[in-house]
């Protein structure tokens, strides 16, 4: 990772002297983190180019108390590329020049507007050039993009994910700098990052005078700070809000946690599908379906994820106890969060969670009111299916037991290409018809009885976007 | 009775000497004893160290054979009685350790002393039933005025007082001894004109010309018959079945109920064994009709009353008369079979033949324990159930005879460990198998039908239980797989989760998720050679240590692990993971490798090749199981190569050739940074090492085109699984399978027996590592090793290459500061999952290939993926 500056023209000699250092003599600190590292290639009154880089220790980079059990992680581009851990390397050897506080004597060189050749990199961002380019060429600059080598002896990628940045411009050098540290961390692509309040404070002091009128601000600010609260933060105290001081948040550092973007993707079950509610829609007509059955009192909840149906259905009269059956812990855990808040609301059966899969048999399943697998067949391989089904209508033998899954004939409604699915992990998506001839043939087989219902804004053409099948075990052969 | 008619030969009296257990010599001092062993080793009858004396241990253990007392002074007489009390005291125990050690051996031991008392007598009767073997008593009972006569003419006369004393004590012991629970009590008056002769042991058969082993019967006489035809067997004038080389016939019992003939069956298998041609072993139900035949009250079910029919229907069709004589030599002849058989070769064990199982203590031995163990098996009565519940017996057999066995129907021959079920439950529609040995081949013949259409019979309980999904409650809170090679494998409920959680989302079914490859250690020691981290010298050092003295050092492909399950054909699919299927192929994690359609198109291929080489036929086997690496790297890496490895490349090689470039401008400008450049010189050549690293492993492919399968282990085939093979076997079959399919790449391995192979081997692996490739896997000889403590040692360890461990541990880790802090590096943990990991990955196979349940062979497989998700430096 590395920084060169270039002055050329009238006091480019002064680069040297703003930056507090020796054009002849080597810099070269080393402190617990990293290696940093200045020397000058030339250094006349007309041209003189400063080259930084920093070395961070490549060990003690994946010993770290946070490296996560990843071979990934042992090969890692956080070594190489420039980011907010480089800027924080060289923040000590620039600091005078960030600063603006040279020997009193050059101070009137602090706002002059040299020549200046800016090239740093490797770069390692999912910007586009074009976004890229905005970025500088907004702020006065002409800029030069390089990309890394990206051929390969066979075919991996169109082109390197690396590129090296060159901008030229007139700028003081200190303006220069600060831009160049909030840009540089705004580029890099790290997401799972330790941002901590006072990235605020640093952002305000270094944009000042030119971020608010950038034209990719709010991108600026979002890639930088990356949380709603401290994007907020910041805004707050840029119009001068009352009680929002960073500084008294400075402590109050933010958990590493996914970005906005990423919990957008990962969050909801349905991507493809709008989100007309149609997750709440299911989730009522559930409710809807079990509040109306005789015997519901034991509910089992089958691949009950983050816990939400689990949750709606605590307040179904009558019901008295709910499984929440999950087998993943992530989810489990999320779940368990959300009905530890129902502890102690009035008429409220909190939900118990329970390890528990479709592939295997826990006894304790058997013989409950009501199970319900509420769009879980579908992220089941069709091959499968059959066995699911047998250890729920054999061995587990609910009352009653509900499923729902997707109508595939209603994707033509979404407009959605013909062929896909609504989901990645969806392994087959029925059409209404294949739908109630499964549903029947299972009747066939074990004694229940079956009836079928949509949920959601039916169309005339092609039904309901989800099917719901309610099937009734025939009391009389049990 | 024979045994008595024998003891009366040419008028003399003879006394025969078991081949095993404890003959308990009873006989006040002076009756004759140590001059009867005396007589016995002279004539040949007992060898020397086949008796002990209390007399010898007296001096082994303490110089003296007898202290005299009485001629003392009183207050010396208690202190020299009490040295001579104790010093008898421990000169039984310690012949009562030998005579217990020879007794757990099956030898004969004939011990010298007094005896006078009951309660000395009765600990070699424990001492024997304890070891299962057979205590007599030989009771010297000679006149008093023999007893006095001889104790004058001797050394250290006992006195005449005590030789009184100790012929009153026989005499009050004499009536009861019978009872005192000896198998076998001789009175002897006088020696004179006595023989003594030695029996043999009953249990032991030579092999001679071969054997032909049959399953259990039941009844079933024309598919018997159809076997033996098929075994060769042809019928001679009297209508006894001849093999004309000479073999003989053995059944492992139950040849009788449940079926439609068992009486021809019984009187076809009496005659044979008469004729000395056949052997047939006890069994549970021939045992019930003994006893049935022998006037007992015995209930007779499980399809026992329907012999009492043939028997019935017998004696209306010849006369009651016939029928009489018929139930009294099927008696005998029942009454008469042995518990087990032991077939020898050369003096050797080769082979044991019983009915429902054996302990590996038990083998050439007879006890009413042993019949019983050898008749029902290893039995253990649970509270509420009806049935008895019955153990794995055969998982403990370690002494290496082949015991085969039948009484315990499987759908197929089941092979555990040097153990061989032959019951195919021909009566509940199954097969009849023979098991031919030497050739350990099997021959089955196909019920004619379901005779005893038991919807509840042990075939279809076998298969109505095999695919029930498995129980969570088991698992989900921790648990401990019972394995063969490491004991016990405990994992902890947390991991067991996190393992859930993939198998449930992310694996194939788990019907088909019968293996997964275990994970493998670098050397513990890191290499010595300051340049390098590992180094073959210390894997070599490593097993040599554990007393390795072959190993074998296969070439590591780099690319991507995968588990091939390849079927004959789709109903061979069905019968063992339930479903109609050519095959699967999944990562050492269990998520399908390939996407479906390329998956099937692969599987395609493979499955055409090899019928098409009669793979298959020539193996007899509906399936295959390959351990295999499948490469190019990028066919299932390209993601991760392009994201990270070739990322991170080029950001490394930018970087510093950027850096080189202003270095060296620095230079020409005066500044001293010749340090710095050689330096950043050294640091580019390793980023483009580690550039050139990784495009080593990859090419690209086109369909098929391109794809190598390089299988290192055939982990097994139907009935029967090959970790018992050395590696180079495995290579070699690897090599038979490359000749099948194109698809199938050969793997390079060398043989290090020697310093100069290990010279060689190094070599080698330094050329090819050299040129980039990932390295090998040094591995003792055979599969499965254990070093002299009789651990279970590291089953493999990988030596990696110098340039491809860039791509691990970084590109700049041969800086000698790097390089000295990643040799701190600790594989302990990585070892103990390694054996962990062997040992369930060859227990799940071994179930897989029995067919037992699914969640016998799913609770070595989640015990395994839940270890995975234990942490280990994963550079590792």
């Amino acid at each position: 990772m590395h920084l060169i500056i270039k002055a050329q023209g009238e006091g480019a000699g002064m680069l040297s002297r703003l930056l507090a250092k020796n054009p002849y003599n080597l810099y070269d600190r080393t402190d617990k983190e990293a290696r940093v590292r200045i020397v000058f290639t030339s250094a006349s009154e007309v041209e003189t180019e400063a080259v930084i880089y920093a070395t961070p220790d490549p060990i003690d980079f994946v010993r770290g108390p946070s490296a996560p059990e990843d071979i990934t992680q042992y090969i890692n581009d956080r070594e190489f590329v420039t980011s907010s851990l480089f800027c924080s390397y060289i923040r000590a050897a620039l600091g005078t020049a960030l600063n603006g506080r040279p020997k009193e004597e050059y101070l009137p060189w602090v706002d002059h507007r040299f020549g200046l050749e800016l090239t740093f990199g490797p770069v390692a961002s999912n910007l586009p050039d074009r976004i890229v380019e905005e970025l500088f060429t907004a702020l006065g600059y002409d800029i030069e993009i390089t990309r890394g080598d990206g051929v390969y002896s066979f075919d991996l990628k169109s082109r390197s994910t690396v590129r090296r940045i060159r901008l030229r411009g007139e700028q003081t050098l200190q303006t220069a700098l600060r831009q160049l540290f909030v840009l540089i961390p705004a580029l890099d692509d790290y997401k799972h990052y330790f941002i901590s309040g006072d990235e605020i404070d640093k952002i305000r002091r270094y944009g000042e005078g030119w971020l608010d009128s950038h034209p990719q601000r709010g991108l600026i600010l979002k890639r930088s700070l990356r949380f709603a609260n401290l994007i907020k933060q910041y805004e707050e105290f840029g119009r001068g809000l009352p009680g929002s001081s960073p500084e008294s948040d400075a402590s109050d550092a933010q958990k590493p946690q996914e970005t906005q973007e990423t919990q957008a993707s990962s969050d909801g079950e349905e991507t493809k599908e709008p989100k007309v509610r149609l997750n709440d829609l299911r989730y009522a007509a559930i409710a809807d379906a079990v509040e109306a059955l005789p015997s519901k009192a034991a509910v089992v909840d089958f691949g009950s994820g983050e816990g939400k149906l689990s949750a709606r259905l605590v307040s179904v009269p009558g019901v008295k106890r709910i499984y929440a059956v999950e087998p993943s812990a992530v989810s489990q855990l999320r779940a368990m969060e959300r009905f530890a808040k129902l502890e102690g609301k009035p008429g409220v059966t909190v939900p118990t969670p329970v390890t528990g899969s479709l592939f295997y048999y826990d006894e304790s399943l058997r013989n409950q009111d009501v199970m319900i697998l509420c769009e879980v067949i579908e992220h089941i391989d069709e091959h499968r299916l059959a066995r699911v089904m047998e250890t729920i209508l054999a061995e587990y033998a609910p009352k009653v037991l509900i499923l729902t899954t997707p109508n595939k004939e209603y994707n033509e409604f979404y407009e959605m290409e013909a062929g896909t699915m609504r989901h990645n992990d969806h392994r087959f998506e029925w059409s209404r018809k294949q739908f109630s001839g499964w549903c029947g043939s299972w009747c066939e087989r074990y004694s229940y009885s079956v009836e079928g219902k949509g949920i959601g804004e039916p169309s005339e053409a092609f039904g309901y976007p989800t099917q719901m099948a309610v099937f009734t075990r025939k009391e009389s052969e049990v | 009775m024979r045994e008595q008619e024998q003891e009366r030969q040419e008028g003399q009296r003879v006394i025969s000497l078991p081949h095993a257990g404890i003959v308990v010599l009873i006989g006040a001092s002076n009756s004759g004893k140590t001059s009867l062993i005396q007589r016995l080793t002279e004539e040949g009858t007992l060898r020397p160290s086949e008796a002990v004396s209390s007399d010898a241990y007296r001096i082994l253990v303490g110089d003296e054979e007898y202290i005299d007392w009485k001629h003392r002074p009183r207050e010396e007489a208690d202190i020299v009685y009490n040295d001579y009390q104790r010093l008898s005291e421990l000169a039984f125990e310690a012949m009562n350790t030998i005579v217990a050690m020879r007794c757990r051996l099956g030898k004969l031991t004939v011990v010298d002393a007094t005896h006078l008392q009951a309660e000395h007598r009765k600990k070699y009767i424990d001492l024997a039933q304890q070891y299962d073997v057979p205590c007599t008593a030989w009771v010297l009972d000679l006149p008093e005025a023999t007893l006095l006569e001889r104790d004058a003419g001797r050394d250290h006369p006992r006195g005449r007082q005590r030789v009184k004393q100790q012929f009153g004590q026989l005499k009050r012991s004499l009536r009861g001894i019978r009872d005192e629970g000896f198998d076998r009590t001789y009175f002897i008056k006088t020696t004179d004109g006595l023989q003594f002769k030695r029996r043999e042991n009953q249990l032991l058969v030579e092999i001679g010309e071969g054997m032909d082993i049959i399953g259990d019967i039941h009844g079933c006489y024309d598919e018997m018959i159809e076997l033996l035809d098929q075994l060769g067997y042809v019928p001679d004038r009297e209508g006894l079945y001849r093999h004309p080389e000479g073999r003989q016939l053995v059944s492992v019992g139950d040849i009788m109920s449940r079926g439609p003939q068992s009486l021809r069956t019984m009187s076809f298998w009496m005659r044979h064994v008469d004729a000395g041609i056949a052997r047939m072993i006890d069994s549970n139900h021939g045992w019930k009709i003994a006893r049935y035949l022998d006037g007992r009250k015995v209930e007779l079910s499980h399809g026992d009353e329907n012999v009492a029919a043939e028997l019935e229907a017998y004696a209306k069709e010849a006369g009651q008369e016939a029928a009489n004589g018929l139930r009294e030599k099927l008696k005998r002849f029942l009454l008469s079979a042995p518990g087990h058989l032991l077939f020898c070769r050369d003096g050797v064990r080769r082979l044991v033949v019983t009915h429902a199982g054996i302990r590996d203590e038990y083998i050439g031995k007879q006890s009413k324990r042993i019949q019983d163990f050898c008749r029902y098996g290893d039995t253990e009565f649970t509270a509420g159930q009806s049935a008895p519940v019955r153990k794995e017996w055969y998982v403990h057999h370690n002494s290496g005879e082949i015991i085969v066995w039948g009484h315990d129907p499987r759908p197929y021959p089941a092979v555990v460990k040097n153990t061989v079920n032959i019951d195919q439950g021909v009566v509940f529609g199954g097969a009849l198998t023979a098991y031919r040995y030497p050739e350990q081949q099997f021959i089955s013949v196909k019920a004619h039908r379901d005779y005893a259409a038991d919807p509840d019979s042990p075939l279809i309980r076998w298969e109505r239980g095999r695919f029930s999904p498995p129980n969570l409650r088991k698992f989900v809170d921790g648990y401990a797989v019972q394995t063969d090679l490491y004991g016990e494998v405990k994992v902890r409920g947390e991991l067991v989760k996190a393992a859930l959680d993939t198998v449930s989302h992310y694996t194939i079914p788990l019907e088909e998720l019968v293996y997964l490859p275990p994970t493998m250690s670098p050397p513990p020691d890191v290499a010595a050679d300051e340049a390098y981290l590992e180094h073959p010298r210390e894997a070599i050092a490593y097993f040599r240590a554990q007393g390795v003295q072959t190993m074998v050092a296969e070439k590591k492909h780099m690319g991507s692990r995968a588990i091939l399950l390849l079927f004959r054909d789709e109903q061979a699919g069905q019968a063992y993971v339930g479903r109609p299927t050519l095959g699967t192929i999944y990562t050492r994690t269990g998520r399908a490798f390939f996407d479906a359609k390329t998956e099937a198109e692969v599987l395609g291929k493979l499955n055409a090749d090899l019928r098409a080489a009669a793979y298959f036929d020539h193996n007899d086997t509906d399936l295959v199981l390959l351990d295999a690496e499948i490469v190019p790297w990028n066919l299932k890496a390209r993601e991760l190569i392009s994201a990270q490895y070739a990322h991170v490349a080029e950001a490394a090689v930018m970087d510093r050739e950027q850096l080189l470039g202003k270095l060296r401008e620095a230079e020409q400008d005066g500044r001293e940074v010749t340090e710095w450049i050689a330096e950043m010189e050294e640091k580019l050549q390793s980023a483009q090492t580690f550039r050139e690293a990784f495009q080593k492993y990859c090419w690209d492919v086109d369909g098929l085109e391109g794809i190598r399968i390089a299988p290192f282990h055939t982990l097994a085939h139907s009935n029967r699984t090959f970790f018992g093979e050395t590696h180079v076997w495995h290579m070699e079959h690897s090599r038979e399978l490359t000749r099948a399919s194109s698809l199938f790449l050969e793997t390079e391995y060398r043989t290090i027996a020697s310093e100069a192979d290990e010279a060689e081997v190094i070599r080698w692996w330094q050329d090819m590592t050299e040129e980039g490739h990932e390295g090998i896997v040094i591995k003792p000889g055979t599969f499965i090793f254990r070093n002299g403590g009789s651990r279970m040692i590291q089953p493999a360890l990988k030596v990696r290459g110098r340039k491809y461990l860039h791509i691990i541990y970084g590109i700049d880790y041969l800086q000698p500061e790097n390089l000295r802090r990643l040799k701190q590096r600790k594989t302990g943990k990585k070892e103990r999952h390694a054996l962990m990991e062997s040992a369930l990955g060859v227990e799940s196979v071994e179930r897989f290939i029995r067919k037992e349940p699914l969640e016998r062979v799913h609770e070595c497989v989640l015990a395994a993926l839940a270890l995975e998700s234990d942490p280990v430096d994963p550079r590792l």
